[in-house]
């Protein structure tokens, strides 16, 4: 279904991707972890095409994405939704508008330019909005909504899209604890329900492992795991982010959870401090 | 933005502290003593001394005293002996015998003037007799041969009376009588704007609002209102139709301007600024000319632009939009140049074409920026169409300086002079409303 | 969720197509008036200039190019009427310095006495704001002619029209600047009793000066333009010369033409010395506080 093959980018002397390699032949959600500047974020846009690859195949059901240009280009791109850290919605616009900037891709220029959407389209969006939670706040400005709600907006956006992939970087990176949660929930059930495939960039180890099927773990621009939460160690995770034996899980945790999870994990650090 | 010096010693660090206080302190000091000494080259250069030489303050009183008096003229014309009553001895202002006003009486070759001080002035054929209260008659005659006589010791005269042997003239502050050969004119101040609703030769003249809205019909082939509405509008001496057309015109040269300028320079702008310029040249290029079209400067524009075009609303409005696109050019590519890049990648990502990134990605965040400058413009070339119609020939800025150039109308200066700050501070109100509106709506 | 929310989410529908069919018939109908109102003032202006748009755009280069070919044949003249207009440029630019020092001086007085937590006479603050108002409306041509006709041409009734109007525009601008200044260290000099002044002077100028010189900077600029403008109009100045260099008409071009590019130059000399000081003081520089 996707196949990377050799994938990297280079931005002047620095290698920001390096061979990435990887194959997935079902929709799964796939968690991609790794510390600052691995090049997470620089693979996401490649695949996406806001950024150009240097080099390497990107193969979707069959077809090489990256050579694709013009109108091909901006299909696949509507195939492929995106979802960032800052959620990049347009602050100043109402959120149905906002959701419908997702059919851009397959409307006419001139109509759109005037704001002229099908009604259908209209009570899609809506009903998106309302499947994420969010109807209520239909008529807002985007900007007045809290960051949780925004990054569901933006969600919604990509589910108008009607895309094969979803992705997103660091969709939760700037929200806290309770609507981290909520957001991360919405693209597993988006995941489970609509059977679309999901990649996300994560910070949090517990996230990955709590919502996705695989992982993949990258240092330096390269691939240095790939496998499933379960085979997740600590030890491994020490590996990914390259730290020392003073690495902590919990410094990497945003999520909620309870009592029982929260001793487990002291317990687990109080083994890995031993 | 530190301090990066090898000797970090604290006496180092106090001579520095010192260093600069000296320097804050010439400074405060100098740059007053600078302001000064350049006020005191401007008071040479300027030639503040010689003003006062060259100020005539009996302009100033004129003026003064026009804006809020007018003077009704009874004159005699001495050959022919005919007397004739006229507001500021205007031909449009002349009262004929039907409708002479109160304080005058004009009898066969005589006149009979009640002053408000009690005083009177009778003309009688060649003689003019003005009773000046608590000083007496004031007796004066002309005739061809011996020219003009006093009543008086002509050696010793009051300073409000001035003779000599071709004229009379006497200065009270009710009235102002003059005597020559030629004529005899008294002068009768009133207070107010005269004839400002409708002139002397319309039935509504001299009838109360109230008598010709609800009142019997005053002209048999017209409704009252409209009649007097006509007349009112058709106003000869205050032309208040022309001076309603004037201010329009002005605003419209604004209106014309700026938003004709704003609509060449968005496109102009996004080829300036750097994060949307295809190519480093056509920056460059952009911005020179934004330099140059600014450099140009309205007053230059409006010269070059009436060789072409003649004078007139549309060479103004042009010299305008030439001199404003340079400058929303700078300015929307500075908006441009700051735009937030996240929320175009958000549109992009979705397989947006590139029309539709600029509409959703970019025109939303700079929309306020740009409607502040322009509504901000169009209120300030308000005030420069006033100024580039004097030039140019068109709007209130001409009126105004056709009332100014005849130096005699100073009521109908004034009259502009209100109108047009009305109109400014009315265009200020709107633009700051359409600002507030618009930015916090969308 | 969602169950919960059937009857409202057809609401929301509801209204928020409501909602799109009035924000699209006020845009489609703003959108007409606008485009309306600029080609029929096109019209209009059109009808009332003298020249028509259309019949004049072909000559539009005819003037320009009469005064640089003519310029251009008795180009060895132009360095003497540079020199010659050189005064007149002098005076040009001392106009509006003086305007500018003068009105940048009334406009802090006023501006402090229109602001809230540094006016005198707290009541007084909406006064002094309509006189800042009524001092911005008045353009400076009309006090220019009324003081041209009581005092005689020359660069005084120039220099007081563009004082005055600089009076409101900076005031209204300063009192926006005053504003957001801090009311602390005025609290603090009112604590250690402080008068008026000293507190304005100790408190408020260091923190907003660089501001308010900001924007006299800029007025500055503009206010070149507007004395070479009333020069135009009998004030004195570069603008006078042009006048008379233009109304020469033909043969008096090159005299026309150094006029223009003095004024040009200048112009974009002191357009790009404001903006280049302005971007100094707002974005600081590399080298500012090392040195
Ligand atoms: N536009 C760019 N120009 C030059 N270098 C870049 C650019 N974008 C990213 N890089 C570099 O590429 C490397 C990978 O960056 P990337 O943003 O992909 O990391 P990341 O894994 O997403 O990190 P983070 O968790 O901080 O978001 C970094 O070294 C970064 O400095
Ligand atoms: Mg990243």
């Amino acid at each position: 279904m996707l196949e990377v093959k050799g994938l990297t980018k280079r931005f002047g002397g620095n290698i920001a991707v390096d061979n990435v390699s990887f194959t997935v032949d079902r929709p799964m959600m796939i968690g991609i972890i790794g510390r600052s500047g691995a090049g997470k974020s620089t693979f996401l846009r490649m695949m996406n095409r806001l950024t150009e690859a240097s080099e390497g195949v990107l193969a979707f059901e069959g077809r090489n994405v990256l050579p694709l240009v013009g109108k091909a280009k901006r299909e696949w791109q509507s195939t492929c939704a995106m979802i960032f850290q800052q959620f990049n919605l347009v602050p100043r616009m109402d959120v149905v508008s906002n959701v419908l900037h997702g059919t851009l891709g397959r409307r006419s220029t001139l109509a759109t330019m005037f704001n002229l959407y099908p009604e259908s389209d209209i009570h899609q969006a809506i009903d998106i909005l309302d499947r994420l939670g969010i109807a209520q706040h239909a008529e807002k400005r985007a900007e007045a909504l809290s960051g949780g709600q925004q990054q569901r907006v933006a969600i919604a956006r990509a589910l108008m899209q009607d895309p094969k992939v979803i992705l997103a970087d660091e969709p939760i990176a700037s929200l806290d604890p309770m609507n981290a949660q909520t957001v991360m929930e919405a693209l597993r059930r988006i995941h489970d329900e609509d059977g679309r495939m999901v990649i996300a960039n994560l910070h949090t180890l517990d996230t990955a492992r709590r919502y996705c099927d695989r992982i993949i773990g990258m240092r330096d621009g390269r691939v240095v795991f790939d496998g499933t939460p379960a085979q997740l160690t600590t030890g491994v995770a020490r590996d990914i982010y390259g730290a020392g034996a003073d690495f902590s899980e919990a410094a990497t945790s945003t999520e909620i959870r309870d009592h029982h999870d929260i001793e487990a994990a002291e317990i687990r650090n109080a083994e890995v401090a031993i | 933005m530190s301090f990066v010096s090898p000797s970090d010693d604290p006496r180092h660090m106090h001579n520095r502290a010192a260093a600069m206080i000296a320097r804050k302190r010439l400074l405060t000091f100098v740059a007053p003593l600078f302001v000064l000494g350049y006020f005191v080259y401007i008071f040479f250069a300027f030639d503040i001394m010689g003003l006062a030489e060259r100020a005539r303050l009996d302009n100033a009183v004129t003026l003064v005293s026009d804006t809020y008096s007018y003077k009704t003229v009874v004159e005699r014309n001495n050959r022919t002996g005919e007397i004739g009553v006229a507001v500021e001895g205007e031909r449009k202002g002349t009262y004929d015998a039907s409708n002479y006003p109160g304080w005058v009486t004009v009898g066969e070759d005589a006149a009979l003037i009640t002053l408000d001080d009690g005083g009177t002035i009778e003309i009688v054929g060649d003689i003019v007799r003005y009773d000046v209260p608590g000083f007496g008659v004031v007796e004066a005659t002309q005739n061809r041969t011996d020219g003009v006589k006093l009543n008086l010791d002509t050696a010793d005269l009051p300073d409000w009376i001035s003779y000599s042997k071709t004229r009379v003239t006497i200065t009270t502050d009710a009235a102002r009588l003059s005597l020559t050969k030629a004529r005899t004119e008294v002068f009768v101040y009133d207070f107010g704007w005269e004839l400002f609703w409708v002139t002397l030769d319309s039935p509504y003249s001299g009838h109360s609002l109230m008598e010709v809205l609800t009142g019997p019909q005053l002209d048999p082939t017209r409704p009252n209102i409209a009649g007097a509405w006509h007349d009112f509008w058709n106003n000869a001496i205050w032309r208040h139709g022309e001076t309603a057309w004037a201010l329009f015109e002005t605003i419209l040269m604004a209106f014309l301007g700026t938003f004709g300028a704003a609509i060449v320079a968005l496109p102009l702008a996004f080829m300036a600024a750097k994060n949307f310029a295809p190519f480093m040249a056509v920056r460059m290029l952009a911005r020179r000319l934004f330099d140059f079209l600014r450099g140009v400067d309205g007053l230059i524009w409006t010269i070059l632009l009436s060789r072409a075009f003649g004078p007139g609303p549309m060479t103004g409005a042009l010299a305008m939009l030439f001199t404003d696109t340079g400058s929303f050019g700078k300015l929307f590519s500075e908006a441009l140049e700051n735009v937030d890049s996240k929320q175009i990648e958000g549109i992009a990502s979705t397989g947006a074409k590139p029309m539709q990134r600029y509409r959703f990605g970019v025109i939303p965040q700079i929309v306020p920026v740009l409607l502040s400058q322009v509504l901000y413009f169009l209120e300030s070339n308000t005030r420069s169409a006033t100024i580039i119609g004097a030039i140019t020939g068109g709007g209130i800025g001409l009126l105004l300086t056709q009332a100014m150039i005849t130096q005699k109308d100073w009521e109908e200066v004034t009259y502009y002079i209100i109108l047009i700050i009305l109109m400014v501070m009315g265009m200020d109100t709107i633009s700051s409303w359409l600002r507030r509106k618009l930015i916090k709506g969308d | 969720m969602a169950d919960l929310s059937a009857a409202p989410l057809d609401a929301t529908r509801a209204h928020y197509l409501a909602l799109t069919r009035q924000r699209r018939l006020y845009g489609g109908i703003m959108l007409l008036v606008f485009v309306l109102l600029m080609a029929s003032g096109f019209g209009i202006a059109n009808d009332r200039n003298a020249g028509g748009f259309l019949p004049g755009l072909p000559h539009i280069f005819d003037f320009p190019a009469g005064v640089i070919s003519e310029a251009w044949t008795k180009r060895a003249n132009l360095p003497d009427h540079l020199r010659n207009a050189l005064p007149a440029l002098v005076e040009t630019i001392n106009i509006a310095a003086v305007a500018t020092l003068f009105g940048a001086f009334f406009a802090i007085l006023l501006s402090m006495f229109a602001t809230r937590g540094l006016a005198p006479w707290p009541r007084l603050i909406p006064v002094f704001r309509r006189i800042m108002d009524l001092m911005r409306a008045v353009p400076e041509i009309v006090i220019a002619l009324v003081l041209i006709f009581v005092l005689g041409g020359g660069p005084v009734p120039a220099a007081i029209a563009i004082a005055f109007h600089t009076v409101g525009a900076l005031g209204k601008l300063f009192s926006e600047v005053n504003e957001n200044a801090d009311q602390k260290p005025l609290e603090g000099l009112a604590s250690v009793g402080a008068i008026w002044p000293q507190r304005m002077l100790l408190g408020l100028v260091p923190q907003v000066a660089p501001n308010w010189f900001s924007y006299a900077l800029l007025r500055f600029e503009i206010n070149i333009r507007a004395s070479a403008i009333l020069g135009f109009v009998g004030a004195g100045g570069i603008g006078y010369e042009l006048k008379n260099a233009i109304s020469w008409g033909q043969g008096k071009f090159d005299e026309a033409a150094a006029v223009f590019i003095l004024l040009f130059l200048t112009i974009v000399f002191f357009d790009q010395l404001s903006s280049y000081v302005r971007n100094r003081l707002t974005y600081g520089s590399d080298k500012g506080a090392g040195k």
